[in-house]
């Protein structure tokens, strides 16, 4: 018996009657012709493609791209709908769609996180038959794995993302530091510049990052973990690491060295659009974000540092330890619901092509995920920094993934959270009993029948 | 003619009945119905993300790993804690804003419409401003408290106790208005010439509220309390847009958990099972009103 | 004299409390990007409507208050088209296992969300009623039946019974007692049934969460909790639109407080 199932010869007898009934009483309400409109027929040539993404962070870039397509390909129509910044906002009403075969989606932007468990619940079309391995091939392949599970592709890389660390150029080269290449360094500078700036700027503080509890939380985490040379779990996915020495060492080093030392305790409370504040209002003199970050900025409109940023990888837990960071990235993929999959592809192929990405690297700052334009001349004139974001996204480490990622998720938030927001906790007993959580579902994950 | 009159009387019965259906549809079909359902559906073991795992049936499984889960544990403690601390506040505010538009005074009209705004905001947006109020640059609360000093300025929502108190205090301002209403009706029933004789009697203002005002409205105080009690068991929307649960799960009500088990890790029977406990616990709440007033009410419906 | 203190001191306070926490919020949405963002924060704007501007044209909150507006409006018709009879049915008429009736629908409407939003969804999916405005309807007129029908139940139960025992004389049927002479005296209540079950359905949240996915399709509530700026939080943008989310509602207060107050506390206590 399938409970929960949508394909309509597992319905349950109460269902059908239910359904006639609600049918019958939804005429009243009037609302249900204006709902019809958009779902009924099916089109001969002219397509509409439904495009669910995030409210676009370079509207003009994009506006701009899909004016190019409607050039290249007049009988296909795109219409975006936005869906909430926030990760975990956009997967939930995401896969709500998806559960519903929605076939009103045709394309959606992906997060990398997502892969294994769209791919294990059927939510992502495999893109092998139309995604040649020739073509792969000009993409990163560290950015072509961000799509790939099961040995199949769900996705094709937009970016390539990895955490960095932004910092206030004018003040580094006002107290004469070189940007920081080891977490004491950052400490270090960050203190003696607070302290000199004082009496001049008494809000300024040396840190801003995000640490509210919210998937971002794994990544800032991750990237300390990575720093200590631990892992959240071990490579097969059989068993979480959280109360092994590395791990428990980078709670602390955060929980005792930056929260509430050279940062605020309201990076407690702070995802990236809280965070990046205090860091263009010229409140906090290093910044941990995502590349976007340079733009805004950069961008005189809304940042009182522009022209004054600088950006480097994310510091190192020691000089003889590796950089480490967390891989994010958006990738794009068709709904295997679509009844449009194959203009869908046709989209999808034009906005990765070379000629887009390197209109979106000019235009809005996006890292190319395609080597060639990657390396263009004039691309890297117009971002410097992606030089230092290659270097970057090739040790970048990505967060653990298996189709349960959700819901380790929730608990690795919950634990990081409360290890740090309580001073008090007993940090190896929550360890554990995450530890314990983890190891369950993972069990769970394995009982196939 | 006996006879007709009887007829016509049963007719008017099966009419009578007929005017019941539909809300016995409405109430069955996306009611009843679905309650049962959760509880089937917590009886599996179903994961949407694993079609694979398939959809065994598990038996009262998903409610033994509920009560080994800490993450369960803590909603609970979180939910009933919230649940105590906001209805004694809102009852005992709501007591002294029904005190005041019970009186008698030019402009009651505009007062009362005052005090019934908050009760109107949408939750979501009352969220948002709270959240603003307690920002941590931008804040009311930190302008009050501290001026100019900026470097003093206190992240509210990083403590998880004052983040939890900021989620008790919002719903307090919220829905104090609500009880004050429901107060203010008892208020209403209270004859005056109690308070007269009281008054001759030489008895003093808290002397009056004590003996007359206070004996005399327990029920609608207890009709208060057991509402809001229920109610505010269904806590969600101030935790989803204010705190997300955070941090360190200080704001984590039950029916967020359950809305994450169930459609951000798509665990239907475990989420199921989370719903199914948060829908047992409030039924033995709403026995006990039923038992405590409601009876009273049903005697003189029935 | 200390008793006239006691109430003036009560009445600031009711006001006080109940009005500034909104009205510092309404401020910031009259203020510039740079007030707005200005540490520590300025009390007073330099005033403007940019963010208004800004929350109608560039977030679409029109289309917001359109969709709230009609998912709104047509609860409150089906409420009050269903919950009316059973009203009157459940006041006047005497039908064994009535009072069962009256208790459990009052259960009802203390159901947590979450205990049917898994079984509700699926319902929804299968009949095409996800992401639809009638879809989010029906889940809001179960849940604002209770409330009209123990609001009506108490109104009907007020009226003097000879009226219909005249009206039952001359031959009138249940049905027609109720439409041609209990209807036109119980109009104040239905009246108050209507915009409790409005306010009710213009500010619901989880269920609007779980049937919208479509932004163009999604109600005010859950325009204002995901609301989003480019980068930053755009809180004098969220101001403005929360302003305006909360305007009808502060109207219909200054309109209607009388009918509010005297429609719960008959529905409440008098029962």
């Amino acid at each position: 018996m399938t409970w929960w199932s949508r394909d309509p010869s597992h319905r349950t007898g109460a269902a059908p009657i239910a359904a006639a009934l609600i049918c019958a009483l939804a005429v009243v309400t009037g609302a249900i012709a204006a709902d019809r409109a958009d779902t009924s027929g099916e089109p001969l040539k002219p397509v509409t493609l439904r495009f669910v993404s995030w409210k676009a962070d370079h509207p003009r870039a994009w506006d701009e791209a899909f004016a190019r397509f409607a050039d290249s390909h007049p009988h296909i129509s795109i219409v975006r709908e936005l869906a909430p910044h926030s990760s975990t906002a956009y997967h939930d009403l995401l896969t709500q769609k998806l559960k519903n075969r929605d076939a009103t989606v045709d394309l959606f932007f992906m997060d990398i996180i997502w892969v294994p468990e769209f791919a294990s619940a059927g939510w992502a079309l495999p893109l092998d038959d139309l995604f040649s391995p020739e073509e792969q091939e000009h993409f990163l392949p560290a950015a072509m794995e961000t799509g790939r599970y099961g040995g199949h592709v769900y996705g094709v890389p937009s970016r390539i993302d990895s955490g960095m660390l932004f910092y206030r150029a004018d003040l580094l080269a006002k107290y004469g530091f070189a940007p920081p290449r080891t977490w004491a360094e950052l400490i270090t500078q960050a203190e003696s510049i607070t302290r000199g700036e004082r009496t001049l700027h008494p809000a300024l503080r040396g840190y801003s990052g995000q640490f509210k509890q919210y998937e971002g939380l794994v990544c800032s985490m991750m990237e300390f973990v990575g720093g200590y040379g631990g892992h959240l779990m071990t490579p097969d996915l059989r068993h979480s690491l959280l109360s092994t020495p590395a791990t428990l060492a980078a709670v602390e080093f955060v929980r005792d060295q930056i929260i509430g030392h050279i940062a605020s305790r309201a990076v407690l409370t702070y995802q990236e659009p809280e965070s990046v504040v205090p860091f263009i209002q010229g409140n906090a003199v290093f910044h941990r974000n995502w590349p976007y970050t340079w733009e805004v900025a950069n961008d005189p409109r809304r940042s009182k540092i522009a022209g004054k940023v600088g950006v480097v990888p994310l510091p190192r837990m020691a000089a003889d330890r590796p950089p480490t960071t967390a891989l994010g990235g958006w990738l794009y993929a068709i709904s295997p619901f679509s009844r449009h999959q194959r203009e869908a592809w046709d989209f999808i192929r034009f906005i990765s092509s070379a000629p887009l990405q390197r209109h979106f690297a000019l235009a809005a700052g996006i890292a190319p995920s395609r080597a060639a334009v990657l390396q263009d001349e004039q691309v890297l004139e117009a971002n410097p920094h992606f030089r230092a974001q290659l270097a970057m996204f090739h040790g970048a480490t990505s967060r653990p993934r298996t189709p349960l990622y959700p819901a380790i998720s929730n608990i690795l938030q919950r634990y990081f959270s409360r290890t740090l927001a309580y001073r008090d906790v007993n940090l190896r007993a929550e360890a554990e009993r995450a530890d314990a959580q983890i190891d369950r579902l993972l069990e769970i994950g394995r009982s196939a029948r | 003619m006996m006879k007709s009159a009887l007829r016509a009387l049963s007719a008017d019965h099966a009419a009578a009945w007929w005017m019941l259906v539909p809300a016995l549809v409405f109430t069955f079909t996306l009611a009843v119905y679905p309650v049962i359902a959760s509880f089937i559906l917590s009886l599996y073991r179903i994961i949407l993300s694993m079609p694979a795992l398939g959809e065994p049936f598990v038996g009262l499984e998903n409610y033994a790993e509920l009560l080994r889960d800490p993450t369960a544990r803590q909603a609970f403690l979180v939910t009933a804690g919230f649940v105590a601390l906001s209805t004694t506040l809102e009852l005992i505010l709501g007591l002294c804003i029904a005190l005041v538009i019970h009186a008698q005074f030019p402009g009651r009209g505009w007062v009362r419409a005052a005090a019934l705004i908050p009760w109107v905001i949408p939750t979501a947006v009352a969220s948002q401003m709270w959240r603003y109020i307690f920002n941590d640059q931008y804040g009311l609360a930190n302008l009050l408290l501290f001026g100019d000093r900026v470097a003093e300025y206190v992240p509210w929502f990083a403590s998880p106790g004052v983040a939890f108190l900021i989620m008790v205090l919002a719903d307090v301002w919220k829905t104090s208005s609500f009880a004050a209403l429901l107060i203010l009706a008892g208020l209403q029933l209270i004859p005056d010439e109690l308070y007269e004789a009281a008054r001759i009697d030489g008895a003093g203002l808290w002397q009056r509220f004590w003996h007359i005002t206070l004996p005399l409205l327990r029920p609608a105080l207890l009709l208060a309390l057991l509402f809001r009690t229920m109610d505010s068991f269904r806590v969600f929307d101030l935790a989803f847009v204010m705190t997300q649960g955070g941090p360190g799960d200080a704001t984590q009500v039950l029916q967020l958990y359950g809305y994450k088990a169930m459609f951000t890790e798509g665990r239907m029977g475990y989420g199921s099972a989370v719903s199914v406990s948060v829908f047992l616990a409030i039924f033995f709440l709403s026995l006990l009103y039923i038992r405590a007033i409601g009876s009273r009410l049903l005697e003189r419906n029935a | 004299m200390a008793q006239r203190l006691l109430l003036a001191c009560g009445i600031a306070l009711t006001v006080a409390g109940s009005l500034a926490p909104f009205l510092w919020f309404a401020l910031t949405s009259f203020k510039t990007q740079a007030e707005v963002e200005a540490v520590p924060p300025l009390w007073w704007p330099s005033g403007g409507w940019h963010f208004y501007r800004v929350a109608l044209f560039d977030h679409h909150l029109l289309a917001y208050v359109a969709n709230s507006v009609i998912v709104a409006g047509s609860t409150t018709m089906l409420a009050l088209a269903i919950g009316i009879p059973a009203a009157y049915v459940l006041a006047r008429v005497k039908l064994p296992g009535k009072a069962w009736f009256l208790g459990g629908l009052l259960t009802v409407s203390m159901f947590p969300q979450m205990a049917i939003a898994g079984p509700v969804w699926r319902l929804l999916a299968d009949v095409q009623g996800l992401n639809t405005h009638w879809g989010l309807v029906l889940p809001y007129v179960t849940f604002s039946l209770p409330i009209v029908v123990w609001i009506l139940a108490s109104f009907f139960r007020e009226l003097p019974a000879e009226l219909e025992e005249a009206a039952r004389v001359d031959g009138c049927t249940t049905w027609q007692t109720l439409t041609k002479i209990m209807l036109p005296l119980a109009a104040p209540g239905i009246f108050t049934a209507a915009i409790l079950t409005f306010i009710y359905a213009w500010n619901e949240f989880f269920f609007a969460l779980l049937i919208l996915t479509q932004p163009g399709k999604q109600t005010l509530p859950l325009g204002i909790a995901l609301f989003q700026g480019e980068f930053t939080i755009p809180w004098g943008e969220l101001a403005a639109a929360s302003v305006l989310a909360t305007l009808p509602l502060v109207l219909m207060v200054l309109l209607f407080q009388r009918w509010i107050i005297s429609g719960l506390s008959a529905g409440a206590v008098k029962g």
